[in-house]
């Protein structure tokens, strides 16, 4: 480095050091300006996310059923959720119902798997809290009605079937046999005892049913066998929803998956608005912040007008008065635009808080961008003032006053 | 061949004749002291000579080449090289410290050296002061400063508009001992002023009346 750069570095770090006051009050909007671009962004960019995420509370928005007259089996299953991409697969849970009977009422039980429920339903009320093994059951709400249950009861769930000679009484832990006095025909009663730890209110059909375990359902039966149905929530858009399915119908033989469309439907259609709205604040908070940095950044200049003059005076041409006073200009914008990229994202982070309750995610690639576009706004700021202040006479600019 | 000549200088303001086809000639070493009322157009005059201002009609020939047509960027050029400015007011960027404001006028001239700065203002008395900031010295500390920012770049002329116009007596003393000085060293000097002390000091003095020179004497008095 020589010394005419050397002397360039001096006067532009003492210009920005010891006009401190002034530089400051041009930081600091650039800072603003920057702040908002960032975080906007990052808001902008965040919304889909979000708001999928946010969707996500109104249920599973895929389902797959068996492709044939079968069962999804547990193979089949695993191959349709390797399908999706792990972070947006939010959850999935199998559903395996059997007709059985509860003090002789006729009743739906579902076998299901209490610990990923909620991440497909939950939307899902309950009263006492969820089955944590076997032994234990969530009545719905209607059910328990009916039944008269309530939380903490024992039901017993009960399983009749006629025994043959294929029967292996000993794999059935509790039983009762009887024999029908008319045909003959021995009939067993398996039971199955279960305590009631929770009571469903969802105001939809599930309220009819009584979630077991699929061990238990699977004993009560005496049969192991797959799902009839799994419920699939993905934090995707729609579009992306639909090659899911296109995907899964074509390479998983034994799964029928679809969209479920009220779910999907209404999802995009607010996301889309939802979007457009937060674009058209971004741009119009965008075109008035930067007309705020350009005033203070002309007001900034405009004061120095003299001091123009008094370069040229000094010999200065144009070239070099222009390029001491962009790169002050463009030094600020640069610092301004960090400090602004990084607040952006605890601004953004706030305000994905307060409306989402989600913490934002952050978007490297913004960073760069905001810089960018902060020198950018700056130096076109500065350009304007600075071409029409060197224009002018050093002597009309330094006589008088 | 003179240092510098104006001929039939004029430069007009709508109806006003600021300057009316002055001619004038400097040469070189020489020390002259323009004189004459407020808005005789001494101001206008100066800075013709000094490449800011170019006239309406006539010729600056300076050193043997017509300045008058050259283009803006060329008078830059030029005056950088030949011509060291003190203005009517203490012009000195005020965020920059008294050798750094020295060294400005090297920087756009050639290559700035903080030595040959320091010892600039050394020969304005101002050494101590080297680091003071603009509003840390007093007015003629400050012309001082203006001073050392002048010579620095060694000028074949130092044009000074009113360098005193502002000082008491003691700082003026100091200002004239330093023209003195750079008188005695070869360098040409043009002084605007209207006191009559400081054009006492010069070698001749030319006096201007509503834009015209009405009279252009050798100095009796001068001294070398
Ligand atoms: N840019 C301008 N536009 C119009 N008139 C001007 C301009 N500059 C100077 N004048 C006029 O030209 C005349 C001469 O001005 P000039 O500055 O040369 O005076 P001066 O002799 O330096 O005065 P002072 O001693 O007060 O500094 C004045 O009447 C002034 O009003
Ligand atoms: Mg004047």
């Amino acid at each position: 480095m020589n010394k005419k750069q050397r002397m360039f570095i001096r006067m532009v770090v003492a210009s920005l050091i010891r006009r401190r006051s002034r530089m400051i009050v041009a930081l600091l909007a650039i800072v603003v300006g920057a702040t908002i671009l960032s975080g906007l962004g990052m808001i902008y960019y965040d919304v889909p996310r979000q708001m999928s995420a946010q969707f996500r509370s109104y249920g599973a928005n895929i389902i797959f059923t068996p492709s044939g007259d079968g069962y999804v089996s547990e193979e089949d299953l695993d191959q349709g959720v390797s399908i999706f991409k792990k972070e947006e697969l939010e959850g999935f849970t199998p559903y395996r119902y059997e007709n059985s009977n509860i003090h002789n009422l006729p009743v739906t039980l579902a076998g299901t798997d209490f610990d990923s429920v909620m991440k497909t339903s939950p939307y899902w009320h309950i009263s006492g809290r969820l089955p944590m093994g076997d032994g234990e059951t969530l009545v719905g709400a209607k059910a328990a009605e009916k039944l008269g249950l309530d939380i903490g009861d024992s039901v017993s769930a009960q399983n009749s079937f006629m025994i043959t000679e294929d029967t292996d009484l000993t794999k059935i832990p509790d039983y009762e046999i009887y024999t029908d006095p008319e045909t003959g025909e021995k009939y067993c009663d398996h039971l199955l005892e279960m305590q009631v730890t929770g009571i469903l209110e969802t105001g939809g059909p599930e309220e009819e049913y009584i979630y077991t375990t699929f061990h238990d359902i699977s004993s009560l039966t005496l049969s192991e066998r797959g799902y009839d149905i799994v419920e699939v929530s993905v934090a995707a858009m729609q579009d992306r929803l639909k090659d899911y399915i296109k995907t899964i119908n074509s390479n998983v033989s034994g799964i029928s998956s679809k969209l479920v469309k009220r779910v999907t439907a209404s999802e995009s259609t607010v996301l889309t608005k939802l979007e457009s709205l937060v674009f058209i604040v971004t741009l119009v908070v965008l075109a008035l912040t930067m007309i705020c940095v350009a005033t203070t950044m002309t007001a900034v200049i405009a004061e120095r007008r003299r001091e123009i003059g008094l370069r040229k005076a000094l010999g200065a041409l144009n070239s070099s008065i222009i390029a001491e006073f962009m790169s002050e200009g463009l030094l600020l914008g640069g610092v301004g635009g960090i400090i602004g990229a990084v607040l952006g994202y605890f601004f953004a982070d706030v305000v994905s808080m307060n409306v989402f309750s989600s913490s934002i995610t952050f978007r490297p690639l913004l960073i760069p961008i905001t810089i960018a576009a902060s020198v950018l706004v700056t130096g076109l700021a500065c350009l304007i003032p600075i071409r029409s202040a060197v224009d002018v006479d050093p002597a009309l600019v330094l006589k008088g006053e | 061949m003179s240092l510098l000549e104006l001929k039939d200088v004029s430069k007009v303001y709508g109806e006003l004749h600021a300057l009316d086809k002055a001619n004038l000639t400097v040469e070189k070493g020489e020390w002259i002291a323009i004189m004459g009322p407020s808005g005789s157009g001494k101001s206008t005059m100066m800075n013709i000579i000094g490449c800011m201002d170019r006239p309406t009609s006539g010729q600056v020939i300076f050193d043997g080449r017509d300045i008058s047509k050259e283009s803006r960027k060329k008078l830059t050029e030029f005056h950088r090289d030949k011509i060291g400015l003190v203005f009517q007011q203490f012009h000195l960027i005020n965020y920059l410290n008294a050798v750094e404001n020295v060294m400005v006028a090297q920087y756009y001239h050639s290559m700035p050296d903080e030595k040959e700065a320091l010892e600039a203002l050394e020969r304005v008395g101002l050494k101590d002061r080297a680091r003071h900031l603009p509003s840390q010295l007093s007015g003629g500390e400050q012309q001082r400063v203006c001073i050392a920012r002048a010579l620095i770049n060694s000028p074949q002329l130092i044009l000074a508009d009113e360098p005193t116009g502002n000082l008491d007596e003691a700082n003026e003393n100091i200002v004239l001992d330093i023209f003195k000085q750079l008188h005695k060293e070869g360098t040409s000097l043009v002084v605007v002023t209207h006191d009559p002390e400081v054009g006492e000091v010069a070698q001749r003095i030319v006096r201007l009346e509503h834009g015209k020179i009405v009279s252009d004497k050798k100095n009796e008095n001068f001294t070398e």
